[in-house]
């Protein structure tokens, strides 16, 4: 690790301005923080600082998430959790997405669409449970309809707004080769902001886990929300951390699974070198 | 006239050297004006009028904000002009067309494509059969020296060898006038002079019509068949310079502009019309 020049060690010090830290640290620092995190946090329930009934130790937590999968069918609430996310998420990409270039490639459509998704944007979507639960009553609707209005509108902006900033000069080197219009849209802006594209989702869909939470905790008896709810009413402070846990790793999961659809997709992005 | 006289039973002789007197771009009394929101009309370009002929390589010239680049646009059919006409091969423009390739300042290579696949593109474009495309897109990467590369993708490629892929693209889809707005302008001045000698040798081996714009003097007189020089508010041709001294024929090299007679001339002349021009670059 050390270099060196002729008898004199390099200076290798802890905080440096501009130095990069190896892979190898990296990973070691990245672990020591959890490992400090719940090294404290057992220590507070074995020194008895706080109330376990409150503030269940960090094994305790893992023993009952153990449970909840092996004994009390968990793996469902999961399921269902995460087909409630796939599912909602699905059909506000199958809108935004094409109707987000289109906004972000032509001004006329933008000047049509955009006045109306701005004003929807400021809308927080929980402001719709009430009367989601109204129309759709308790059933799938209402959870997925939720969903929906929480992340099309932002989803739609973030692409126009990538779509537009494709550089003209490209958009202007297809036309001047003798490109249509349809051609120049599928073979220029659509590959050009598809990387933008795929980033935009993997943020959104951080965002639809919080809305999913919100939807399984107002109303809902399935679910990973929910089961955290009815353990509420049992005092089973355990089972309420553990689907914290899940809530956190099966977010993600589903970041890395979007990193590594990044790297699959666009290869041509990799830089050279690359720790 | 005697040799079609004297050949009057070949009639396509007769037919070539016509359309080769005749220019093959033409631009005629073209202006620009902008609106500004609650302002008056602002007068950019005025009174354009200048030929280029076949196999010809052209240069605009000029101060920066003289217009060059937009009379340039407005050849390509990316900027309506206010009035005046453009044609080319006696046809009007009327947008951009495959006919009329335009290479840019800024580096323009498709990232996701590999070179290959970036040369090949105008011709996807155009529907050439794959096995034409590939053998033209092959023979113009070699030209830029670029055949080591064909399977990499630009993220790889240095500004200079961006810049070659551009032209190769435009190149291999065959258009009919080869438009270049400062190409080599955001290029270190190493690479710059490479790449003029490499596009003259191109524009040569290509049979090529080109069009283009630099406000880089050395630049215009090493390039240029013919100089078009543009001076400003509004801009319009201050002069049209034939650089004689070369004597009709390509320079091949750099270094051969410095023994000939008449350069120095001729580039004491040309700053001399830039400082006239751009003395007042501040109000700009």
């Amino acid at each position: 690790m050390t270099v060196r020049n002729g008898d004199h060690a390099f200076r290798q010090r802890w905080f440096e301005f501009l130095a990069p830290i190896s892979r190898k640290w990296r990973i070691i620092l990245g672990s020591s923080i959890w490992i400090l995190f719940f090294g404290l946090w057992e220590a507070a329930v074995i020194s008895g600082w706080v109330n376990t009934l409150l503030v269940p130790s960090p094994l305790q937590v893992i023993n009952t998430l153990y449970e909840l999968f092996a004994e009390q069918g968990f793996l469902m609430d999961v399921g269902i959790s995460v087909a409630r996310i796939l599912g909602s998420f699905t059909v506000a990409c199958a809108i935004a997405i094409p109707l987000g270039v289109l906004m972000g490639s032509f001004k006329t459509v933008e000047s049509f669409v955009n006045p109306f998704v701005s004003a929807w944007r400021y809308l927080p979507a929980p402001a719709f449970i009430p009367i989601l639960l109204m129309w759709f009553g308790t059933g799938e609707l209402p959870k997925l309809a939720l969903l929906f209005l929480g992340v099309i509108f932002f989803l739609i902006t973030l692409i126009m707004d990538h779509t537009s900033q494709v550089r003209s000069e490209l958009i202007e080197t297809a036309m001047t080769l003798g490109g249509k219009r349809w051609q120049i849209l599928w073979t220029v802006v659509v590959p050009a902001v598809l990387p933008n594209i795929v980033t935009s989702m993997r943020q959104m869909l951080a965002i639809a886990w919080t809305y999913l939470v919100i939807a399984e905790i107002i109303a809902s008896t399935s679910g990973i929300g929910a089961m955290m709810m009815r353990a509420r009413r049992f005092l089973n402070t355990d089972e309420i951390m553990a689907g914290i846990l899940i809530i956190g790793v099966l977010g993600l999961a589903f970041d890395v699974m979007f990193r590594w659809l990044q790297r699959v997709l666009f290869p041509y992005l990799e830089q050279e070198g690359h720790a | 006239m005697n040799l079609s006289h004297a050949h009057g039973d070949v009639p396509t002789v007769t037919a070539r050297r016509a359309s080769t007197d005749e220019p093959k771009l033409r631009l005629e009394s073209v202006g620009k004006s902008f609106h500004v929101p609650r302002g008056p009309a602002i007068e950019a370009i005025a009174d354009v009028s200048f030929t280029t002929h076949e196999n010809e390589v052209c240069v605009l010239l000029g101060p920066s904000g003289c217009g060059k680049s937009t009379v340039l646009r407005m050849v390509a059919g990316l900027e309506q002009p206010t009035s005046g006409n453009l044609t080319l091969d006696g046809q009007p423009i009327l947008g951009p067309a495959q006919e009329r390739g335009m290479v840019f300042q800024a580096y323009t290579s498709f990232d996701w494509l590999t070179v290959q696949q970036n040369v090949e593109y105008g011709m996807r474009l155009n529907h050439v059969p794959r096995a034409e495309r590939r053998e033209r897109a092959s023979h113009f990467i070699e030209l830029v020296g670029l055949h080591r590369f064909a399977n990499t993708y630009p993220r790889h490629l240095s500004g200079g060898m961006k810049q070659r892929v551009a032209i190769a693209r435009t190149l291999a889809n065959q258009p009919s006038l080869l438009l270049m707005d400062e190409p080599f302008g955001a290029l270190d001045a190493q690479t710059r002079w490479q790449m003029q000698e490499l596009m003259l040798s191109i524009a040569e081996a290509a049979n090529t019509t080109v069009l283009m714009v630099t406000h880089d003097i050395e630049e215009a007189i090493f390039l240029a068949d013919r100089i078009e020089f543009m001076s400003r508010h509004p801009g319009t041709i201050r002069e049209e310079i034939v650089p004689a001294f070369k004597q009709g024929r390509r320079l091949r090299r750099k270094e051969e502009l410095i023994g000939l007679s008449g350069y120095d001339d001729l580039e004491r002349h040309i700053l001399q019309l830039m400082r006239e021009q751009g003395g007042d670059s501040a109000d700009h």
